[in-house]
């Protein structure tokens, strides 16, 4: 079955767009049938529900879905861990 | 590729700020100035900031890349500023962690998924500190340019 990742951002600009576009080149280089939903972080809620979620900014708040900030896609910095842990999520069952 | 689109008006070198806040008027105002971004393009770059935080801590190099709404935007454009000294951003994805930023870059986005490539390209400028190092050092616009111009012809 598919699985619905959320990517967002403050107003869904930029960073989640790059952060989103890395996400879907990951899914589909490890086979994984994946829907993506780009939207700003006070969208999240109306866009339940998901499998995952993956965000560039702080969100406090608990979705009862895992969620993964996506800092590492536009840093570089851990970019491999965090794929890493997106990849164990959207694997899972 | 980017390069060819960076408009020498909207690159700084030495820029003098104290807060963030002086980057944000600064920078935004000349993209204003430019025609790129509506007149309330400055006041919403700020409160977008204070939201959503853009600093960056590349492998410690200080980045900012402050963007807001394609509302308050005309064109796509980006402005680069190199500041004389570093000043504290909040750090993206916190809302109390501070970075020491030396380098903007500003964006101004009309639709992002026209612009995927170019804000793909940015990210992959701004990830290579040895890049950072040398825009740091550049004296005028043109050298801004040829330094993007280089790393983009070996992406």
């Amino acid at each position: 079955m598919s699985k619905k990742v959320i990517v967002a951002c403050g107003g869904a600009v930029a960073t989640s767009t790059v952060a989103a576009n890395k996400i879907v080149e990951l899914c589909k280089k490890n086979g994984i049938d994946m829907e993506l939903c780009q939207c700003r972080i006070s969208e999240i809620a109306s866009n339940l529900p998901a499998d995952l979620i993956v965000t560039t900014s702080k969100v406090k708040r608990d979705f009862g879905v895992p969620l993964i900030t996506g800092m590492p896609f536009i840093s570089g910095v851990g970019q491999a861990k965090t794929e890493a842990a997106i990849l164990k999520v959207l694997r899972a069952e | 590729m980017i390069w060819e689109e960076l408009n020498p008006s909207l690159i700084f070198t030495d820029v003098e700020a104290a807060t963030s806040d002086d980057v944000m008027k600064f920078v935004g105002g000349a993209f204003t100035r430019e025609g790129y971004t509506k007149d309330s393009y400055v006041d919403a770059l700020i409160e977008r900031e204070a939201e959503f935080p853009t600093g960056l801590d590349i492998d410690g190099v200080g980045v900012a890349i402050p963007h807001t709404a394609v509302t308050h935007v005309n064109k796509s454009g980006i402005a680069i500023a190199v500041l004389t000294n570093p000043v504290a951003f909040v750090q993206m994805g916190t809302d109390d962690e501070y970075t020491d930023v030396q380098i903007v870059f500003m964006l101004s986005v009309v639709d992002p998924n026209q612009h995927i490539d170019e804000l793909q390209q940015i990210i992959a400028i701004i990830q290579d500190k040895g890049v950072l190092e040398q825009l740091l050092t550049a004296k005028t616009p043109s050298e801004i340019i040829d330094l993007i111009k280089e790393k983009e012809n070996t992406l």
